[in-house]
């Protein structure tokens, strides 16, 4: 499907990376004991960042979970490092496509879209990595809908 | 000891319609089954994680020579896949597969389309895919060819009721699949023409 993130559109198997992750949810989510805090939500909702804001968070988003996240939620469990090396191959993708639009549309980042990913970062840092990531990857389904609602 | 068992050779991949296995040479140890272990690379875990490979359960220590690699070729990125034979304790060399795979390169065929007269109506029956197929069937009046018009479809699950006929005209179909992953289709089936003549229709 098509996904319009700002100034940018691009095409996302949007429900290929659900299914994967649908199938790990619970394993991942019992992993994440702190269960009062938000990496994605916490102090606003996504659904907060203005239209033209989106192109720069949704970068920015793909990247951080590409950067920081993926890398450190090995498991002992094959078929869970299967599905997490599906979603992060997934994300690799879109976000060449992703990077590429942004480069030709120049999608500058505002200082909302700013404020939000510094947020995020202080939230990721505020735990111990394995902690952060594996309540980062917990919490995808929050960022696949803020995704999804960009149809 | 892992010399002594030497790694399974002419690895390929064979990829159809998103459907990708992979395939080896068995290695022949006299009086001994011989078992194989398959793991893959993607882009990520070039890049990101240190060139770690993932193992596939369904193929760690199988007989077979062969192994569906479909569900975890699930993203389009350039992929990498190894095998290596076992036997007991002793492990043979990886055998990775020489370049790169993407479900890009998947072949494409035509879909299997079956087109009825109903009366005055026409029909299409379209044989399922599986999630990553959509289809586009075009079809004009026979002498009408500039005047060709098409139809997209998802849910092929039935039949399709494509259009209503002009008494006795004859209507023909043809099809084509899309996969919007990797943004490309097939070729068209072969055209089939149907003319309605009361109940039965008539193949021609």
């Amino acid at each position: 499907k098509t996904f319009h993130f700002g100034a940018c559109r691009v095409s996302m198997s949007l429900a290929e990376i659900r299914a994967g992750f649908t199938a790990i949810k619970a394993n991942i989510q019992s992993r994440d004991p702190i269960r009062t805090l938000s990496i994605l939500s916490h102090p606003h909702s996504l659904h907060k960042v203005k239209s033209a804001d989106r192109c720069c968070i949704a970068h920015q988003l793909l990247t951080f979970y590409v950067d920081k996240v993926f890398k450190h939620c090995r498991t002992e469990d094959s078929f869970v490092n299967r599905k997490i090396s599906s979603i992060a191959n997934s994300f690799l993708s879109a976000r060449r496509r992703l990077g590429q639009c942004r480069e030709q549309n120049n999608c500058a980042c505002g200082e909302e879209s700013t404020e939000k990913f510094k947020q995020i970062l202080a939230n990721y840092e505020g735990l111990n990595v394995t902690s952060a990531a594996m309540k980062s990857l917990g919490e995808l389904d929050i960022l696949l809908d803020w995704m999804e609602k960009s149809r | 000891g892992d010399a002594l068992l030497p790694a399974p050779q002419s690895i390929s991949i064979l990829s159809t319609n998103m459907k990708h296995f992979l395939t080896w040479s068995p290695v022949i140890v006299q009086g001994a089954t011989v078992r194989y272990s398959v793991e893959f690379q993607g882009e990520y875990e070039r890049e990101y994680a240190n060139g770690s490979w993932i193992p596939i359960s369904e193929c760690s220590l199988t007989t077979a020579t062969v192994c569906n690699i479909t569900e975890d070729i699930s993203a389009t990125v350039a992929y990498k896949l190894r095998v290596r034979a076992e036997l007991g304790a002793t492990r043979s060399p990886w055998a990775t597969t020489k370049g790169f795979f993407s479900r890009a390169m998947t072949s494409l065929t035509p879909p299997e389309l079956r087109v009825v007269a109903d009366g005055h109506h026409v029909l299409v029956e379209l044989a399922d895919m599986g999630p990553s197929f959509q289809f586009r069937v075009l079809y004009w009046k026979k002498g009408q060819e500039s005047r060709v018009q098409q139809r997209g479809m998802k849910d092929v699950s039935s039949v399709v009721h494509l259009d209503t006929m002009e008494a006795g005209a004859e209507y023909c179909v043809k099809a084509q699949t899309h996969v919007e992953a990797i943004n490309r289709s097939s070729s068209f089936s072969p055209t089939q023409c149907v003319r309605a003549q009361g109940d039965t229709s008539v193949w021609l």
